[in-house]
C-alpha cells in the first residue's frame, strides 16, 4: 500500500517539475520575461565601448569583440585579479598542507601500470587534439567566447588524462611537481606584469599610466598595439589569457600529481617528525 | 629524420586541428598555430610517435583512405542493415554470446584501430584486449562459430587485412 502511494507522489512530483519547467522555459524564451529597458541600456553601452573604431570612443573602448573578455580583464581587470589569487592562493594551501610530498617519494611501481593498450593509444592521439583545441580557446580568448581559463582548464585534461590512463608513476618522470608549479609561478609573474606593461612602456618615454591600463586613455596616450588592419590583437588581454592558460594549466597538473601520488608512499613525509 | 621526423606529423596534427577548431584562417590563426603546433609537437612526439617514417609513407595513407570508404560504406552499412533486421523482426531472432578472437596484426595502433573498426560496427563489441596472448573477447549479437579461427573469418579477418597495410 504505502509502496503504491510512494509511486503516485513520485510521478505526480515528476510530472509537475516538468511541466513547471517546461512553463517556464517557453514563457521566458518567447520574451515574456525579459529585462526591462533601463536594464538593457548597460548592455547596449558594454556593445557600444568594448570595441569601437570610431575616433569619439577612443579612449574608452576595449577593442576586443568580445565584451566579457573585455570586461573581466581590462574594465574590471584589477576584480578578475584578485578572483584569479583566490583559486591561486587555494592551490598554495593544497601545496602547503602536503608540503613534503613528492614524486620522488614514488619508489617501487607495480607491474601493470594503466588502462588497456586500446585506451592508451587512442589517448596518445586525443592529448595532441585537446591541447591544439585548449590553445585555440586561449587564444582566441579576445575574439570569440573563451579565455585564458578556460583554455587552463581544457589544457588541465592532458594532465588527467596521462595519470589515469597511463598511471602517475609515468607521469611523474615527465614533468615533477616542482617544474609544474615554477611553470605556474612563471605564468603568474606573467599575468602581474600584464598588469603594468602600459605603465612600463610610458615610464620608458617619460609618461604616465595607469595600473591595469589596456588603451590610451584620456590622460594617459599610451596604449598596447589592438588593431593591425585587419587582425584584433587586443593589447593586453592576449597577454593576459596566455599566461593565465600557462597558470591555471600548470597548476591543475600540480594538484593532480599531488592528489593521485599514493598515501602510503608519502604519509610520513607529511607528517613529518613529531 | 630522428626527432624532428616525430615533431613533424605530431605538429601537423595539431594545427589542423588548431584551425578547424578555430574556423578562421586569418594570418593571426595561421601564425599563432604553428608556433603552438610546433611547441604541442615538441611535447608530446614522444608519446605520439614511435616511428617517424610511417606518417611519411604516402602508400599507408592511399590504404587509409581506401580501407576508410570501405569501412563507412560497405562494412557500417552492411551490419546496419543486419542489426536493423533483427531489432524490426518480431521475433528477435538473436543468438548472443561472447567468442574469443586471435589478433594478428602488431603495432598498436593496428590492434586499437581493429577494436575500434569491431566495435564501431553494430552487432559486435570487444568488451576485453589480452595483452599477454594477444586475443579479443568480442561480445557478438549473432555467435555463428565460437571455434577461434571460424569467429576471427566472420568478424576482424578483413578489417586487420586493411588496417595491417595501413598501421603495420
Amino acid at each position: 500500500m504505502s509502496s503504491t502511494l510512494r509511486n503516485i507522489v513520485v510521478i505526480v512530483t515528476l510530472t509537475l517539475m516538468v511541466v513547471g519547467l517546461a512553463v517556464v522555459l517557453t514563457v521566458g524564451g518567447f520574451g515574456f520575461s525579459l529585462p526591462p529597458h533601463n536594464v538593457r541600456a548597460l548592455a547596449t553601452i558594454f556593445l557600444n565601448t568594448t570595441l569601437n573604431l570610431d575616433a569619439n570612443y577612443r579612449y574608452v573602448s576595449a577593442m576586443s569583440p568580445e565584451a566579457v573578455t573585455a570586461i573581466v580583464w581590462d574594465y574590471r581587470g584589477l576584480d578578475t585579479l584578485f578572483e584569479t589569487s583566490v583559486m591561486f592562493i587555494a592551490i598554495v594551501g593544497a601545496l602547503a598542507i602536503s608540503r613534503g610530498a613528492t614524486e620522488k617519494l614514488l619508489k617501487t611501481s607495480p607491474p601493470v601500470l594503466g588502462m588497456s593498450l586500446i585506451t592508451k593509444t587512442i589517448t596518445r592521439i586525443t592529448i595532441v587534439m585537446i591541447l591544439a583545441v585548449g590553445a585555440s580557446i586561449a587564444l582566441h580568448g579576445h575574439l570569440t567566447p573563451g579565455g585564458g581559463f578556460q583554455g587552463g582548464a581544457t589544457i588541465a585534461v592532458v594532465p588527467m588524462l596521462l595519470i589515469i590512463i597511463f598511471s602517475i608513476y609515468l607521469f611523474s618522470k615527465m614533468i615533477t611537481i616542482y617544474k609544474a608549479v615554477t611553470l605556474r609561478s612563471v605564468g603568474l609573474i606573467g599575468i602581474a606584469l600584464s598588469s603594468f606593461i602600459v605603465l612600463i612602456i610610458a615610464a620608458l618615454y617619460g609618461g604616465s599610466a595607469y595600473i591595469f591600463q589596456n588603451q590610451p586613455k584620456l590622460h594617459s596616450h599610451y596604449g598596447l598595439p589592438s588593431y593591425a588592419e585587419p587582425i584584433l590583437l587586443g593589447g593586453t588581454l592576449l597577454f593576459f589569457n596566455v599566461f593565465e592558460t600557462l597558470a591555471v594549466a600548470f597548476g591543475f597538473a600540480a594538484l593532480f600529481i599531488l592528489f593521485t601520488i599514493p598515501e602510503d608512499a608519502v604519509k610520513s613525509a607529511i607528517m613529518g617528525e613529531e | 629524420m630522428g626527432r624532428l621526423g616525430r615533431v613533424l606529423p605530431v605538429s601537423m596534427l595539431a594545427f589542423i586541428v588548431y584551425i578547424v577548431f578555430t574556423g578562421a584562417i586569418t594570418v593571426y590563426d595561421v601564425v599563432t598555430g604553428i608556433l603552438v603546433s610546433f611547441v604541442i609537437g615538441l611535447v608530446t612526439a614522444d608519446i605520439t610517435v614511435s616511428n617517424p617514417l610511417k606518417p611519411f609513407d604516402v602508400r599507408r595513407w592511399i590504404y587509409l583512405i581506401f580501407y576508410t570508404l570501405y569501412y563507412f560504406l560497405v562494412a557500417e552499412v552492411r551490419s546496419h542493415i543486419d542489426v536493423i533486421k533483427r531489432i524490426l523482426s518480431p521475433r528477435m531472432p538473436i543468438n548472443p554470446g561472447i567468442v574469443k578472437i586471435p589478433v594478428r596484426v602488431k603495432s598498436d595502433y593496428s590492434i586499437t584501430a581493429v577494436a575500434n573498426s569491431i566495435t564501431n560496427t553494430p552487432g559486435t563489441v570487444v568488451v576485453e584486449f589480452d595483452e599477454s596472448g594477444k586475443y579479443f573477447y568480442v561480445h557478438w549479437i549473432d555467435v555463428k562459430r565460437i571455434d577461434e579461427e571460424g569467429a576471427y573469418k566472420e568478424i576482424s579477418h578483413i578489417f586487420e587485412k586493411y588496417v595491417s597495410k595501413v598501421f603495420d
